[in-house]
């Protein structure tokens, strides 16, 4: 008993003053991811990342965009979006107090717009994604013409490409019976 | 993988089961240098599991079912033995179940440990263990329609919620007793708890003649959705949420089975990080049991002492991984985060403050007057029946069974420490609280053993590719005992199959056993014994054996009754 007490003076006061006082979290602690829609490119790597998938892609063709969006309700604040964002965009931050009054508010939202294919006009992927992609491959060009044969790669649609490809085939076809001849 | 026959461990088991089965060995399989699957004729199953469990030391880890007709046009069956004799190894009997048949001889009757394991794979499964003598459903509730077995590949799909078939709940609790008993209801629904249980406890007076429970009640169906939703590295954070307290020691588990399963080598400093943070959860898991032994025996003093004290595990723990619990820190090879030059250091002091405040409160407790006298010889685990059962940690450990998954099959960063093992013979409430101060304390040691030499280098592989169809045990040693997961690899990039199963599963059949004999009034330190997500055991049936009535008591009522131990609510 007597122990106890001593125990008891010891201690003295163990309660924390939150939420009347802000409440310390540790230095890299795991809390509300965090999205920059900014620097966000709209590449989905973080919607293929995220394990309980709070986070997801939704495109509407006819307007022209892609919406990202996250659900804090069903984070688990894993930080697996912040490994796999190539552009720092979204973050884990140290705020853990989530409460909303509606379920919506739950739900972050941002929309991009879609490139078209300079070929065909039909939307291709987020205008920044291929921005981010062209400039990369730009700056790292060996020469002009690389350069603008990387652009044409980014830029056109999977479709435009293939038939771009066939067409060049067929000409070097021709171009090979004319030389046997 | 790897294992070449020179490093192999095991192989007398195997020599010994071809002798005495000569025509029933079919093949064996080496997943890896200590694990080995062998395939039986169906037929000798049960012969071949008790061979390795009476006569080799073998115990039951767990039971794999898998609906492997797409592979091989089959089901299959995995008994899984912790062989713990001379050499340490896990030994896997398999075979192969027809699909047309759908029957196999069931093992219970020469070894009960499979009891629960064979009810399991006929809820899941579909498949009828011929000769198994409880015929009850264990994880489908009552209400779930008959013939549709969720585990199967073509059953449905894992967010199918069926209709349910009937109003009540049909269960029938089984009661031994040869007297007439008073049945006490114990659940089964808490509002607040995570996992509710039913308890019926059958006595006469004041004493337990006999006891049985329903649990189940709110089956997650995770390993369907990791099997049909999640890729493998999302199963580890999965994993994680299999307990709310030992969940870490799941996530380990899971991503070991995968390792293992395509031989992939995990540097040394992920290994040793994942102990340190196993340690760190058993520190905060046992003051928690701790704490609630002196709830339990009305001293709620010690009560927050304890709890106040266990803080310091949790900030350790939200340092080390940036969060408290779900520590979210494990991918398939390796870890996710390093422990810094900053954070060892912080980390050594915590545990110093640790070891000296646990130490006084544990002081305290022993010396506390009734202490003892509540703990002592109540909720006896005979050491024979929990050899039959197979229960796992401070249960097993509080009967004088040296088993533990960290010395036996050293996974993880344990293999570069010498593990000591605490096992105490009382067989009581006592014992398996004593087992579980010693290892407190030892996870300190381990903690500062690991952060004194941790092994340099890198902290996650990905030097490897996924190969389907592979498969292996994973395991770990939980604060509650073993944890065994097994693992096949699919090829779509998921799970084919994902068995997991968590500590306190094997430890749940052998409690009726515990309760025997007792009075009513310890019925809550008992099940509190065995560390099970408390809250689960929210109201008790008790039915008395010789007045033959019936009386629902309400949880809190119990408890004020177990702590005070005045105003018997059965009068
Ligand atoms: S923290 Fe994890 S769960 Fe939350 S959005 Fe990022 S990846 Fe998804
Ligand atoms: S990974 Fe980063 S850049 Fe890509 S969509 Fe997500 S937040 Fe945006």
């Amino acid at each position: 008993m007597l122990k106890l007490l001593r125990e008891v003076f010891r201690t003295g006061e163990a309660t924390h003053k939150y939420p009347f006082a802000p409440l310390e979290v540790a230095k890299d602690f795991r809390g509300k991811p965090e999205h920059n829609a900014v620097s966000c490119i709209a590449c989905a790597a973080c919607t293929i990342a995220c394990p309980p998938n709070a986070i997801s892609m939704e495109t509407d063709v006819a307007a022209g965009t892609r919406t990202w969006s996250i659900s804090y309700g069903r984070c688990i604040f894993c930080g697996r979006c912040e490994e796999a964002c190539p552009t720092g965009a979204i973050a884990l931050s140290p705020d853990f107090e989530l409460a909303v009054a509606r379920k919506e508010d739950l739900t972050k939202r941002a929309v991009f717009s879609l490139a078209a294919c300079p070929s065909c006009g039909e939307p291709l992927a987020a205008a920044k994604e291929v921005a981010y992609v062209l400039d990369i491959l730009t700056r790292s060009a060996a020469s002009p013409e690389e350069a603008e044969r990387a652009r044409f790669l980014v830029s056109t649609c999977p479709a435009c490409k293939r038939k771009h490809d066939v067409e060049q085939l067929a000409r070097i076809g021709v171009e090979r019976q004319m030389e046997n001849r | 993988m790897t294992a070449t026959t020179e490093t192999r461990i095991g192989q007398p088991y195997l020599a010994a089961l071809r002798k005495k089965l000569p025509h029933a060995v079919l093949e064996e399989r080496w997943q890896t240098d200590d694990q080995v699957t062998v395939t039986v004729k169906l037929g000798s199953l049960p012969e071949a599991v008790a061979t390795l469990y009476y006569e080799h030391d073998g115990w039951l880890s767990t039971m794999v079912g898998n609906d492997e007709r797409s592979l091989n046009g089959c089901f299959a069956l995995y008994y899984v033995l912790s062989m713990e004799g001379a050499q340490k190894c896990h030994v896997i009997v398999h075979a192969l179940v027809s699909a047309d048949d759908l029957e196999f001889p069931s093992v219970t009757p020469k070894v009960p440990a499979a009891v629960w394991y064979e009810r399991e794979v006929r809820d899941m499964f579909g498949l009828r263990p011929v000769g198994l003598p409880d015929e009850r459903r264990l994880v489908l509730p009552d209400d779930w329609p008959d013939g549709l077995y969720p585990l199967r590949k073509d059953s449905m799909d894992y967010r199918f919620r069926p209709e349910p078939t009937a109003d009540n709940e049909t269960y029938k609790f089984v009661n031994d007793s040869k007297v007439e008993t008073t049945v006490v209801p114990l659940g089964p629904l808490h509002i607040t708890s995570d996992e509710p249980g039913h308890f019926r406890l059958f006595v006469d007076g004041e004493t337990i003649v006999d006891a049985d429970y329903r649990m189940f009640y709110v089956h997650r169906g995770m390993e369907k959705l990791a099997e049909t939703r999640m890729g493998y590295n999302e199963v580890t954070f999965l994993a994680d949420r299999v307990c709310g307290i030992c969940g870490y020691a799941h996530s380990v588990a899971y991503a070991s089975s995968v390792e293992n399963a395509l031989g992939i080598r995990v540097p040394d400093r992920a290994q040793a990080i994942r102990a340190i943070l196993l340690e760190t959860e058993r520190m905060h898991s046992h003051l928690l049991n701790l704490g609630l032994v002196c709830h339990f025996t009305g001293f709620d003093t010690g009560f927050m002492q304890f709890f106040r004290v266990r803080e310091k595990a949790m900030t350790l723990a939200e340092m080390l991984t940036g969060s408290r619990k779900t520590y979210a820190i494990n991918l398939i090879g390796g870890v996710r985060r390093d422990i810094l030059g900053e954070q060892r250091l912080t980390t050594l002091k915590l545990i110093g403050e640790l070891r000296a405040e646990v130490k006084r409160l544990i002081d305290i407790l022993v010396s506390t007057p009734n202490f003892e006298g509540r703990v002592k010889g109540v909720g006896l685990l005979d050491p024979q029946v929990a050899r039959d059962y197979s229960p796992v940690g401070p249960v097993v450990r509080g009967s004088g069974h040296r088993r533990d998954t960290r010395a036996d099959h050293a996974f993880a960063g344990y293999k570069l420490i010498d593990m000591p093992v605490h096992t105490q013979a009382g067989c009581d409430i006592l014992s398996r609280t004593l087992v579980r101060i010693a290892e407190f304390f030892d996870s300190i040691a381990i903690i500062e053993k690991l952060l004194e030499d941790t092994p340099t280098g890198p902290i996650l592989t990905e030097d490897f590719a996924y190969k389907p169809y592979k498969f292996a045990l994973g395991y770990t040693e939980a604060p509650r005992g073993e944890d065994m997961h097994w693992s096949m690899t699919g090829d779509n990039q998921k799970l084919y199959r994902w068995r997991c199963r968590a500590s306190t599963y094997n430890n749940w059949p052998v409690l009726r056993y515990m309760l025997r004999g007792n009075t009513v009034s310890d019925a809550p330190l008992i099940v509190g014994s065995i560390d099970p997500c408390y809250s689960c055991t929210d109201r008790v049936t008790i039915v008395d054996v010789n007045k033959a009535r019936s009386k629902t008591i309400a949880y809190k009522e119990m408890e004020r009754y177990c702590r005070e131990r005045t105003d018997s609510p059965l009068k």
